[in-house]
């Protein structure tokens, strides 16, 4: 049983109060309970049996941030295999609940950090750009993420220009080139005759002969 | 994507560049054209059919730049633009 107090909407109304030695409170409004505070100070929030100290049975939410004091709060769910969410010195910690494995970190460089099968977090270092495009004809764009255009120099040599900026001209440039079914010979993508920039990347495409070559293929990726 | 940009490189030769569909999203032509033609140079904006699709003697492509559609003002500058219209 339980004791509880209840804003009453039969008969006359009012505030309707019962009470036992079962040590539990229990809040309701017209008859139905809302708030129980069991007999371990546990409160729960839509349900009648909460196990934490506060369980909630429901949504929840908020009109402003939801803020943390102190250093090391986590959010989860302990002994099954859940996320878990911890901040501390470290940064920002995704981890395995079950197995205590962090595969994501946040790090408080504002570098991301991801485990993807290494057995332990590192630095993830990202395409910056990429552009995939026909080098030959009316040379067009296939796809293509943060470029804003490509220049057609002349035969085999193209500019890759970057909608946003790379921090610095010290990116690697990656890229691979192919000129389509009926042609096996080997083809090469280098740095064009002029040097990186933070706003854009010369590359040529180059036969076996070791002259500019336009390619029906002509991927290039930047990383950073 | 039915046009093109066109500039005079550094070579003599006729550069041709090709905006991305991504960025066409966000910007104009004329914007593109400003950000990745080099600074002062002419541009012309013209119609795809009218680059040759024979690639053949590419390097020697000519073009008439003396009514040009606007001036580069090169990435460096519109990045600038851009960040001082945030801020304004």
């Amino acid at each position: 049983m339980t004791t509880t107090i209840n804003a009453s909407n039969s008969g006359g109304g009012g505030l309707v109060q019962t009470a036992d030695a079962s040590g539990i409170l229990a809040l309701q409004t017209a008859g139905v309970t809302a708030v129980t505070v069991n007999a371990s100070q546990n409160v729960g929030v839509g349900t009648a049996s909460p196990t934490q100290k506060v369980s909630i049975a429901g949504g929840l939410s908020f009109n402003s941030a939801l803020s943390f004091s102190g250093s090391g709060y986590e959010i989860g769910q302990d002994g099954a295999n859940f996320l878990c969410f911890s901040a501390g010195s470290a940064g920002t910690r995704f981890i395995n609940a079950s197995t205590a494995t962090e595969f994501m970190r946040l790090d408080t460089s504002s570098n991301l950090q991801f485990n993807s099968g290494y057995g332990s977090v590192a630095v993830a270092y990202g395409c910056r750009a990429w552009v995939n495009f026909n080098g030959t004809g009316t040379v067009a764009i296939r796809a293509s993420g943060n470029v804003s255009s490509i220049t057609d120099n002349g035969t085999g040599n193209y500019t890759v220009n970057f909608t946003t900026a790379m921090p610095d001209a010290s990116y690697s440039i990656c890229g691979t080139v192919g000129r389509g079914v009926g042609f096996s010979a080997p083809r090469i993508i280098g740095v064009g005759n002029t040097n990186p920039t933070a706003n854009a990347a010369q590359v040529s495409t180059i036969d076996d002969g070791g002259g500019n070559q336009d390619c029906e293929f002509t991927m290039v990726a930047i990383i950073r | 994507m039915n046009q093109r940009i066109i500039f005079q490189n550094d070579e003599g030769g006729v550069s041709v560049l090709i905006p991305t569909p991504e960025c066409l999203q966000d910007y104009t032509i004329e914007e593109i054209a400003a950000k990745d033609v080099p600074a002062g140079k002419p541009f012309k904006i013209v119609d795809v059919a009218d680059i040759p699709t024979d690639r053949t003697f590419r390097d020697a492509w000519e073009a008439d730049f003396a009514n040009p559609t606007g001036h580069g003002i090169g990435a460096e500058a519109w990045f600038a633009e851009q960040a001082a219209k945030e801020q304004a």
